[in-house]
């Protein structure tokens, strides 16, 4: 009986061991907690299923000792894990460590393992041999892997945000309220770098708000004082920027931002940072100062920047000048796109929309000039460029538009000045023309005139009866004469300013005339891509000369070389050099179409022109003039292009004048 | 002074061809012609016979032809001038023909044209030279009254009566009728009407 008693107690009492154990060994799965009992003279170790577990095995998988558990843990920690663990022993004290294990499958956890202190207390629990170490040890073992990584994480995260204060000068407070009371603790958390932001030390703790406000700037402080005021009562936000001054007496800049944080609906606290916004503060002044004088320099320029996207008809950005350019009051807000482009005159705007349309498509920038009517009806003339930066959306302009009316008005002016200077350049040769078409009349209406006088008498002596034959002959002789006289006359039309009104010499600097007949023509030559280039000899002596007439001769061979380089552009040189004989050579030379293959001397002639509108004067008279003055002119045809017209003048020597 | 000189043509053109032609041409009708290439050298010539004319060119050398034209008035040498030109404009025709010029023709001119106005131009000269002639008598004759008579003279030309006159000059009328009657026979005038005439031709002003 008794021993069924006993078979029954046992029994029970087996199975409540056994569930007891389940139990441990459920919570011990839910807790990641397995523990452990090390015979220290065999070093065989068991483990709970659990611990099996943690060290990444099936439960109870195959036996354990020490050897089997050194080889399970992180190579880097085994050795600190041994030596600490014999230390702890040796000292009597509870061996408690922390430490990486490997898994099987190659995963590391982290592992704390403990010896329970209510264990180590007990008599008994750790098996002491005969000196009176233990023999046996028992302690539990947890996987503290994702606790780990959490706090690493946090740590991580405190560093972080420390390290990005301190570096953006900008610190973190919160506060359970703001007293109003000047005495009261503000009851706040400063971080450390909101102290460094102040120049306090942390060491004397967080100023009551009376010292908080006695580090405001003297011109701040009654409206800080005021922002705090307002918080505490209405439980409102802040976003203050404010000077303070530091015990050193620096002033900085501290933007302060504040929060009410509310939960349920109760308030709870303010949340905020405080910044240090000098550097900012005074780079916002100074652009600020530097925008004042943009815009300054926009109005007096008459220039107006923009940023648009010329697709979307957006605008980015439009500075106040560019609104006045077109008449717009840049106060009464955005403009929209279309307002400054439908302001484009109608004939402007279909060449603009063609030149912006091909700008878009290619990405290119572009340089446009268009007549806008503004809102007080004036047309002004307005240039935009805009630049497309490769990187920005398709579209996409940054500009300016400048108002060019008045420099459109001065180069219509300087057009109009041009073309005067082109038609006093027609009329001098004109002129030039009538006056010898009328010296010409009179050298040539003389011989004519008297030999039809002779004819008229010759007549009337052969009608006499008897015919006088004698002074027939005579006159008829006379005919003959004056009809030569005529024809000399014609042959030697180049000779006419030896035969004309004697010209008024006088001492001529060449280099005079050459810079007055280029500042004449330089436009002109300008208009059809001409340069005029001046090689001139240093000393370039003085001739004596009939002004007006080398005037002439050089305008026409320099209009000569204009109009042969007309329709290619080109270079017009004029250049001089003196021969051994001390006479003056000038060379006009151009780059344009040359001279005629064969009879290049034809071109002196007289009436002999290439040009639909030349008169073919002007070769004839310029070699005229030539002569009159003792000199040769002659054409050479160039090696590359186009031909020099060369001319010999007698230098005047100091001894002659 | 021989009036029955024949008619002489004068030249001055500084163009040699031009002047022999001419001076062929006008002898070639049978006029006398003296040429000359400059103004200086007519001027130079002492006598210069009548009837005559001067065909000029108006662009000369040293002076103009219209200058030489005013020279010539200033000298009291009144000849009937043709000008000829090659390059004569109307302005200048105008001034040249409202000094007196008898015609103003251009280079090359029909010769009928130049001879037609040295034809009016020597008729012209010979008129003025028979004016002339006819004023000189007159002079001279004016000049063999005795001062009462040009006195008398004056006064009855400006159509005053004997009666006037005597008490103008403080003399009888029968005196007046004296020294009247002189007058006509010195003066050879037939009628008052005739004594009128001369005294406008020898510009006579009724004086006080």
């Amino acid at each position: 009986m008794a021993n069924e008693d006993v078979q029954k107690t046992l029994a029970e009492l087996s199975r409540d061991l056994e569930e007891s154990k389940a139990r441990l060994e459920e919570a011990q799965r839910v807790a990641h907690v397995g523990h452990w009992e090390w015979d220290l003279e065999t070093d065989v170790v068991v483990w709970s299923d659990e611990t099996y577990r943690i060290f990444g095995l099936s439960p109870q998988e195959r036996p354990m000792d020490l050897a089997a558990v050194r080889a399970m843990v992180h190579p880097e920690d085994r050795e600190s894990l041994y030596r600490g663990v014999d230390e702890d022993l040796g000292a009597g004290v509870r061996p408690d460590a922390e430490f990486r294990i490997v898994r099987p499958n190659g995963e590391v956890r982290t592992v704390h393992s403990v010896t329970p202190k209510r264990w180590s207390s007990m008599p008994g629990d750790a098996k002491r041999d005969s000196s009176g170490r233990p023999c046996k040890l028992f302690g539990t073992v947890q996987d503290i892997t994702d606790r780990k990584r959490a706090e690493d994480a946090l740590q991580r995260t405190q560093f972080y945000l420390s390290e990005g204060q301190r570096l953006a000068h900008m610190g973190s407070w919160a506060s359970n309220d703001l007293g109003i009371r000047w005495s009261d603790d503000l009851g706040i958390y400063w971080s450390d770098e909101v102290y460094k932001i102040h120049g306090l030390d942390p060491q004397n703790g967080v100023p009551n708000l009376k010292q908080y406000l006695a580090t405001i700037h003297p011109d701040d402080r009654a409206s800080m004082a005021e922002t705090i005021r307002v918080m505490h009562e209405q439980r409102c936000g802040c976003d203050v920027t404010k000077r303070i001054v530091r015990p050193d007496g620096e002033v900085r800049y501290v933007r302060c931002v504040g929060v009410p944080v509310f939960e349920g609906g109760i308030f709870k606290a303010f949340h905020g940072t405080t910044m240090d916004v000098t550097e900012h503060e005074l780079l916002t002044q100074e652009l600020r100062q530097e925008r004042a004088y943009l815009t300054e320099a926009q109005s007096l320029t008459h220039t107006g920047s923009w940023a648009c996207n010329l697709l979307t008809r957006e605008i980015f950005h439009s500075s106040d000048e560019n609104a006045r350019l077109y008449g717009f009051d840049p106060s009464q807000g955005e403009i929209p796109f279309d307002r400054f482009y439908n302001a484009i005159l109608a004939e402007d705007e279909v060449a603009l929309r063609v030149k912006l349309e091909n700008a878009i498509r290619e990405g290119a920038d572009y340089d446009a000039e268009f007549r806008i009517r503004r809102t007080d009806g004036a047309i002004r003339f307005l240039r935009g460029i805009g630049h497309h930066n490769p990187s920005q959306e398709i579209g996409e302009y940054v500009g300016i538009t400048m108002d060019i009316t008045e420099r459109k008005r001065a180069e219509e002016e300087r057009e109009k000045l041009r073309q005067l200077e082109a038609d006093l350049a027609h009329i001098n040769r004109v002129n030039m023309m009538g006056e010898l078409a009328a010296a010409l009349a009179h050298e040539i209406r003389q011989p004519i005139a008297a030999s039809i006088t002779s004819a008229n008498a010759c007549l009337r002596w052969l009608a006499r009866d008897p015919p006088d034959l004698e002074r027939a002959r005579a006159a008829a002789a006379r005919i003959e004469q004056d009809g030569n006289r005529a024809a000399d006359v014609i042959n030697h039309l180049r000779s006419f300013y030896k035969k004309g009104t004697p010209p008024e010499r006088g001492i001529v600097d060449l280099k005079d005339i050459i810079r007055e007949m280029t500042a004449l023509l330089r436009k002109e030559a300008v208009r059809h891509s001409i340069r005029i280039h001046s090689e001139l000899h240093e000393d370039l002596p003085n001739v004596l000369a009939d002004r007006v007439q080398l005037q002439q001769v050089f305008m026409n061979l320099m209009l000569n070389a204009i109009d042969a380089m007309k329709d290619t552009g080109g270079k017009l040189t004029i250049s001089s050099r003196l021969t051994p004989e001390g006479q003056l050579v000038v060379s006009i030379s151009d780059t344009g179409v040359g001279l005629p293959a064969e009879n290049t001397e034809r071109i002196f002639d007289a009436f002999h022109t290439t040009k639909p509108q030349g008169t073919g004067m002007g070769l004839a008279i310029t070699r005229s003039i030539v002569e009159a003055h003792g000199g040769r002119l002659w054409a050479t045809a160039n090696q590359e292009a186009g031909a020099t017209f060369h001319f010999t003048l007698a230098a005047k020597s100091e001894a002659d004048a | 002074m021989k009036s029955a000189a024949a008619p002489t043509v004068f030249i001055i053109d500084d163009d040699r061809g031009m002047r022999q032609a001419i001076h062929d041409l006008v002898e070639s009708v049978g006029l006398r012609a003296e040429s000359f290439a400059t103004g200086e050298e007519f001027l130079g010539r002492k006598q210069i016979g009548r009837p005559s004319c001067l065909v000029l060119d108006v662009r000369l050398p040293q002076m103009s032809g219209l200058d030489f034209q005013r020279r010539l008035t200033e000298t009291g040498m009144q000849i009937p001038i043709i000008f000829v030109t090659a390059h004569g404009d109307i302005p200048m025709s105008v001034r040249a023909l409202k000094s007196g010029a008898v015609e103003f023709l251009t280079k090359p001119f029909r010769d009928q044209d130049l001879l037609d106005a040295i034809q009016h131009a020597l008729e012209r000269d010979q008129a003025a030279q028979k004016q002339e002639a006819e004023i000189r008598d007159l002079q001279e004759r004016y000049r063999g009254l005795t001062t009462r008579e040009q006195e008398v003279m004056t006064l009855v030309v400006s159509g005053m009566l004997n009666k006037q006159i005597a008490s103008e000059i403080g003399a009888s009328e029968a005196t007046v009728k004296v020294h009247r009657g002189h007058v006509m026979q010195k003066m050879h005038a037939g009628s008052v009407v005739d004594l009128v005439r001369m005294a406008d031709k020898l510009k006579l002003s009724p004086c006080k």
